[in-house]
């Protein structure tokens, strides 16, 4: 089944010359980590924005766990958790009363004017959530005195506080330091592991993408690419043999009498091949002082997407 | 997180509620969180009662053949309500700046609750603005009967609905902190003195009699005038409408504005 379900997609805002969304489809299954990968005005946060029901679409048909998000908005804001681009924490309010305000208008709880006021469960609930991001010893400070990533990790707890069936990260690390980048996304597993939680993450960082189940690589509003990561590494770039020898004439000589295509990058020839690296090294016999197997990242694949649909990479 | 489901109430009537209830407790807390505000709520009635009526009620009050202190008072009390929960609607445009307003549009509830919340959390401000216009009334030597003081404590929601939900038109349709002050001294003043709260307007004609009847205070104050006055000779000189058209108008208006505020909101917010 499709958690989410994004069908010819078109947002158009006033007095824009072209679409921020053009014509977009895709899918997300039951639990799925899905990544959305583009450079900065590539339509990531428009599309988001639309799914989590905060902006209105142009054209086209978006469903949440089966329900419409303009026809039944109430019903997907109910499955949705969401980790805005920029902080949406009320800096007036400490750490416990910005997810109590949360868990009230999710009607979890009826509102209570102290944290000692509100159910047992509710208490409970809260000190295990900040003890497992490590916040416990700020849950009763006001939000402005918070880190940035320790707001980050608080609006964590918040968005699943009412056990989401789909959680929407937008750019959730953005900002952070690579140890807060860590652990929260450790905690974020965690959540995936336990509760089977629906994941879509938009993310500067291709690092934090590596691991997803699907990514789409969208730029200038439409769709390039849509596939596993493996698959994308696959497509946009090819796997290379990095060599090199004392005698560089002779194994540049050898590798032509063996049909293998080959460049001279600097100081080392590369040796662009398919399949098994075994089958092309076992048939070389010039002594080598330099092997190395180059296996693409999907960052390499997502610089090759860039180059080749000419916008810089954010 | 079973546990919490658990708790989770499905009734759609409690979860509005609850959410008017959540979103007006923030606005009181946060209010109490600034000292500013506090001292502000408190300082205003100095100046609009203390100045402002002191001064009128020195120079013109003599032959206006009714007790204008306890006119003055009266006005000032609604004039507060409604002057401190207009302005207190303008902290919608500071949860924009900081997008906590994305976080309660997120949540699957009415925006009419939430916005429901907002008016009556600004009017908790605007009855510590109405305390501070008493006590500066009784330093003036000027009162209210307590029985009275109740009955418009007990009418102070529906003043603080009507301004805010007034508020809202405008504040839906701005996203400048600036714009917006502007915006609600744009409101708020021409109320003040177009709507009978500090002058009486029972002899205004041509354009200021239409302006005064279009301005949702100046059947705000009709009733309270209605409560304070009823039964005493002053009632026929001072109050313009029954008591029942009043709440009527009132309801109408802010019903009214409350839908067409909300809905600029809504999709100002949506459309950003």
């Amino acid at each position: 089944m499709s958690m989410i379900e994004v069908n010819n997609l078109v947002k158009r805002y006033k007095r824009a010359k072209a679409p921020s969304v053009a014509d977009v489809s895709f899918s997300v299954g039951d639990g799925e980590f899905f990544a959305f990968l583009g450079p900065n005005g590539a339509g990531k946060t428009t599309t988001i924005s639309i799914l989590i029901t905060t902006l209105s679409k142009t054209s086209g048909e978006v469903r949440i766990a089966g329900y419409d998000v303009e026809k039944d908005a109430r019903h997907v804001r109910e499955k949705i958790g969401v980790i805005f681009q920029n902080p949406s924490l009320d800096p007036q309010l400490t750490a416990e009363e910005n997810i109590r305000f949360h868990a009230c208008l999710y009607g979890m709880y009826g509102y209570r004017p102290t944290f000692g006021l509100m159910p047992a469960a509710y208490r409970k609930r809260v000190l295990e959530l900040a003890e497992i991001v490590g916040i416990q010893d700020a849950l009763f400070r006001p939000i402005k005195k918070l880190s940035g990533g320790m707001q980050r990790k608080l609006e964590i707890i918040r968005s699943l506080a009412h056990t989401p069936d789909v959680l929407f990260l937008d750019e959730p690390t953005q900002g952070l330091d690579a140890v807060s980048r860590r652990s929260l996304w450790e905690y974020i597993n965690k959540v995936r592991d336990q509760y089977g939680t629906t994941v879509f993450l938009t993310t500067h960082y291709i690092d934090e993408a590596e691991g997803v189940d699907k990514v789409c690589l969208i730029n200038h509003g439409k769709i390039a690419a849509c596939s596993s990561p493996e698959e994308m590494k696959k497509s946009l770039l090819r796997q290379e043999l990095i060599l090199d020898s004392e005698d560089k004439t002779a194994l540049a000589r050898e590798l032509s009498a063996l049909g293998l295509p080959f460049t001279v990058n600097g100081q080392h020839v590369v040796v662009p091949y398919q399949g098994s690296a075994q089958s092309v090294i076992a048939r070389l016999r010039t002594k080598l002082t330099v092997l190395r197997i180059h296996e693409p990242t999907l960052e390499d694949a997502y610089v090759e997407f860039l180059n080749t649909t000419g916008r810089e990479a954010a | 997180m079973n546990e919490i489901t658990l708790t989770r109430k499905n009734s759609r009537l409690f979860r509005e509620l609850n959410t008017v209830v959540t979103v007006m407790a923030r606005e009181i807390t946060v209010f109490f969180k600034s000292p500013g505000t506090v001292i502000m709520s408190l300082a205003m009635p100095l100046m609009m009662m203390g100045m402002i009526g002191g001064n009128l009620m020195q120079n013109m009050a003599g032959g206006l053949g009714f007790e204008f202190g306890e006119f003055m008072l009266v006005g000032m009390l609604v004039n507060m309500l409604f002057m401190i929960t207009t302005m207190g609607m303008s902290s919608l445009v500071d949860d924009h700046d900081i997008d906590f307003n994305q976080e309660m549009l997120v949540s699957p509830v009415s925006r009419y609750s939430l916005v429901t919340g907002k008016i009556l959390g600004a009017g908790f401000a605007a009855v510590m603005g109405m305390v501070g216009t008493l006590i500066v009334g009784l330093v003036m030597g000027i009162t209210l009967p307590v029985g009275k003081l109740l009955l418009i404590l007990a009418l102070s929601p529906l003043m603080c609905l009507s301004g805010g939900a007034l508020a809202m038109i405008i504040i839906g349709l701005i996203k400048s902190k600036r714009t917006a002050n502007l915006a609600m001294m744009f409101i708020t003043m021409p109320q003040m003195f177009l709507s009978g709260a500090i002058i009486p307007i029972n002899n205004s004609s041509g354009a200021l009699l239409v302006l005064n009847r279009l301005m949702p205070m100046t059947y705000c104050l009709d009733l309270v005038r209605s409560v304070v006055y009823a039964g005493s000779p002053e009632y026929e000189s001072l109050v313009m409408f029954n008591p029942v058209v009043n709440f009527a108008v009132i309801a109408v208006l802010t019903i009214v504005c409350l839908m067409i505020g909300t809905y600029f909101f809504a999709r100002t917010e949506k459309n950003r």
